[in-house]
């Protein structure tokens, strides 16, 4: 059994894949609404500093990957535990050793995994116009880039759970639209 | 040389017996795999393995089950030999019936 295969099967095991879902897209949907409200905020403050926005941006990410590991890894892994304790109790018998306990531990990690990636991700595409272009194209472009990436992750739900993909798509866009609509009024008032 | 082997397993609901038969299946010395359900608790459940090959290694099939997480609850009936001998009912089994 080679190495991807044995990982399909720990993901069947453990049945992580639905839980891994929502870790991503909740996490995912935090970076780049994050991301925005950096972006956005630098905007509004006026006169942005492209390094300020990454270094910014770049450190928020990293400390949501690094929250987001350890949070979903310490979580999982005590509730892991937990249902292999009491599974082994209606088995009178150690599972640690068996594909059962192998799968429980390896979903622990991929969770943690799955938690700490999906932020850094979404915001790493989110800041990528500032390595290109020039400020104010860069953070137009990167508020679009960040309303797409959560309509994507609205659509995605919405296909996940057989519905409207555009209306899902909408609500997240929309969350991210009252973030910026916000600062914006922000602005206008100071 | 084990040709037949029947077993009483208690084992979990997830690897499920889809996967179990697919995994004894590939085992050396087997042929055939006939997995049964017979009673389903809340976390584990109880099944009838039958094996069926030309040289089963039942410490292979023991390792198997407990890496699967299962346990060998009996060995219900095993057939050994050039040729399968099939169960046969016998006057004691009459008598030990009335």
């Amino acid at each position: 059994m080679n190495f991807l295969e044995k990982i399909r099967d720990y993901i069947r095991i453990s049945r992580i894949a639905p839980i891994s879902r929502r870790y991503f897209i909740m996490n995912a949907f935090d970076g780049a609404m994050t991301t925005l409200g950096i972006v956005v905020g630098a905007y509004v403050a006026g006169d942005p500093e492209p390094l300020f926005i990454i270094s910014a941006g770049l450190g928020a990410s990293l400390a949501m990957g690094l929250s987001g590991f350890a949070g979903a890894y310490v979580t999982e892994e005590a509730e892991r535990k937990r249902e292999l304790e009491s599974l082994e109790q209606s088995m009178l018998k150690n599972l640690e050793e068996s594909v059962i306990g192998r799968a429980s531990r390896f979903a622990s990690l991929w969770a943690g995994m799955v938690d700490g990636v999906s932020p850094a991700l979404a915001a790493i595409v989110c800041l990528a116009p500032f390595f290109l272009f020039s400020t104010l194209f860069a953070i137009q472009l990167s508020i679009t880039i960040t309303l797409l990436v959560l309509f994507l992750l609205g659509a995605f739900l919405g296909k996940v759970s057989s519905r409207n993909v555009f209306l899902h798509g909408m609500k997240l866009l929309c969350v991210g639209l009252i973030l910026a609509l916000i600062l914006l009024v922000f602005k206008s008032v100071y | 040389m084990i040709r037949r082997l029947v077993l009483d397993v208690l084992k979990p609901h997830n690897p499920g017996i889809v996967e179990l038969s697919k995994e004894l299946s590939e085992l050396d010395g087997v042929e055939g795999v006939n997995i049964v359900t017979y009673e389903i608790d809340q976390k584990v459940e109880n099944v009838k393995i039958i094996l069926g090959g030309t040289n089963i290694n039942f410490e292979n099939v023991k390792k198997k089950l407990e890496s699967l997480g299962a346990v060998i609850h009996s060995v219900d009936e095993v057939a050994a030999g050039t040729r399968i001998v099939e169960e046969v009912r016998t006057p004691q089994d009459r008598s030990a019936r009335l």
